[in-house]
């Protein structure tokens, strides 16, 4: 008999048109799953909600509440569904602007270069979308064009708190895109390389976080003011000017802005944990293959990053746009300067 | 003929090539993933224009017709030195890989360091005083 239900399901599966059998081979092949299962589209943004959900409910703890609980069964794991369904079924206003096509492109524009982010970081020498040898280039490339089109946004809103909004982002961009670089410097000198990959892999006996400790200090403290986070979201302070650089924005376009900030987040929170922190290297889990261990391990180290980033938004007030750029000008990039200037002499005697 | 289906072979050639990237692939799904949100939002949002709804959000006021931007110009000097800077950190992060081939790259390598650095720290302790300065008419 159960050579019969075999004989059947070959059966079945010969009945299948070939077009239909190629396309469901192709959906089994490595790079769509690379692109559209892990580590790209539906990683991506399972990962952007699951740490919008992780940040609520460590806010809440923090502050002694429970933060979100009715929605779904497991501690409001669906609350976030229902926002995201909520601020989808909200009118899609578009105020009079100076160039409304402008206005309404930028947040698809700013979505689209977040997530294109995800493309160069490996989650193991296998597990990744592009490999490239200079994927530390081409990520900065991105990351670099990513302030325009939310200074494009702020300048087409016509609006006086968008413009407050985009002067403070673009004071901050200038003072921490420097000592940005300057840090990561330290990283090529150590490695050698501008393949993130290739970083990691130098990184098998002792993670760079112990030579490059000063500049992991400066990339973390830039990390938060590039991904806007409190203590540097001056561009977007509630309390001062409405909602910064997006206060025109609702609906669907305010729901890809906040899409694109926790996106931007987590791959500078991946970067780091690659970059300092040994990426895939650490202790074998038994019974695991080291296919499944190795993003494990890129995972885990990154939302430890993300804890971090999330106490400190619930410890810390805002600090001011004086002390922000104090902070950037005359402490960050000195001590990325001191930082490489050691690099180099360690590495060279 | 002959020419349309080798076209035609190329374009099928293409199109392979295409499918087997994972980088196409993924970035076209970056591109569709904001469609598909505005799309539902397009089922799911109501739609009823009015006049107020136009007007620029003034926090509760009546919002006038124009107005003088401010713009903080205590701060614009950084902005000013952002470009030296800039430059130097990219020179610092591309040449990098080459500084430690030859023991001569390493040692001027050192010593623009070195300077840089002191510039660096120079600047950061005269850049205190700067927004006042610039405040009281100084500079």
């Amino acid at each position: 008999m159960p050579f019969d239900h075999v004989q059947f399901l070959i059966n079945v599966l010969n009945s299948i048109p070939e077009s239909v059998r190629t396309v469901i081979k192709y959906t089994f092949s490595e790079p769509f799953v690379k692109a559209v299962i892990f580590p790209g589209a539906l990683f991506g943004i399972i990962l952007g909600l699951f740490a919008v959900w992780y940040e609520r409910k460590i806010l809440a703890r923090i502050m002694l509440r429970v933060g979100p609980l009715h929605v779904g069964k497991v501690s409001g794991i669906l609350q976030l569904v229902a926002d995201a369904l909520k601020i989808l079924s909200k009118e899609r206003v578009v105020p009079d602007v100076r160039n409304k096509y402008s206005f309404v492109m930028m947040p698809p524009v700013a979505l689209i270069l977040a997530l294109l982010l995800f493309a160069f970081l490996p989650f193991s020498p296998e597990w990744i979308i592009y490999p490239s040898d200079i994927g530390l280039l081409l990520f900065f490339g991105v990351l670099a064009i990513s302030p325009l089109p939310i200074i494009l946004a702020a300048y087409t809103a016509r609006s006086k708190y968008p413009f407050i909004g985009m002067t403070r982002f673009a004071l901050q961009l200038f003072g921490y895109e420097v000592p940005l670089f300057i840090a990561l410097t330290g990283i090529i000198l150590m490695a050698r390389s501008f393949d993130i990959i290739k970083i990691v892999e130098s990184q098998r006996g002792m993670p760079f976080i112990i030579p490059q400790f000063i500049g992991f200090i400066v990339f973390f403290i830039t990390m938060m003011a590039e991904s806007e986070r409190i203590p540097f979201d001056i561009p977007t302070a509630e309390s001062e000017i409405v909602s910064g650089w997006h206060t025109e924005y609702s609906g669907v376009y305010f729901l890809m802005i906040q899409f694109t900030s926790y996106e931007k987040t987590l791959s500078l929170c991946i970067l780091a944990s690659l970059l300092y922190l040994g990426g895939w290297h650490g202790p074998q889990i038994p019974y695991i293959p080291e296919t499944v261990s190795a993003p494990f391990w890129v995972i885990f180290k990154a939302l430890i990053l993300f804890t971090i980033l999330v106490i400190i938004r619930g410890a810390y007030p805002r600090v001011t746009i004086e002390k922000v750029l104090d902070l950037g000008w005359r402490y960050l990039i000195p001590i990325g300067f001191i930082n490489l200037l050691l690099t180099i002499i360690l590495l060279g005697f | 003929m002959q020419q349309l289906f080798e076209l035609n072979e190329l374009v099928q050639e293409l199109l392979m090539e295409i499918l087997q990237n994972a980088f196409v692939i993924y970035a076209s799904f970056c591109i569709l993933a904001p469609v598909i949100f505005y799309l539902v939002s397009v089922i799911l949002a109501p739609r009823k224009p009015s006049k107020v709804k136009k007007i620029p959000f003034e926090s509760g006021q009546t919002p006038f017709p124009y107005r003088i931007n401010p713009y903080p110009i205590e701060y614009f000097p950084y902005v000013i030195i952002y470009i030296a800077y800039a430059l130097l950190a990219l020179i610092a992060f591309v040449t990098s890989m080459s500084l430690m081939e030859s023991s001569e790259a390493l040692i001027a390598g050192i010593i623009v360091l070195s300077l840089v650095t002191a510039i660096s720290i120079y600047l950061s302790l005269y850049l205190k005083s700067l927004t006042q300065k610039l405040e009281r008419g100084v500079v």
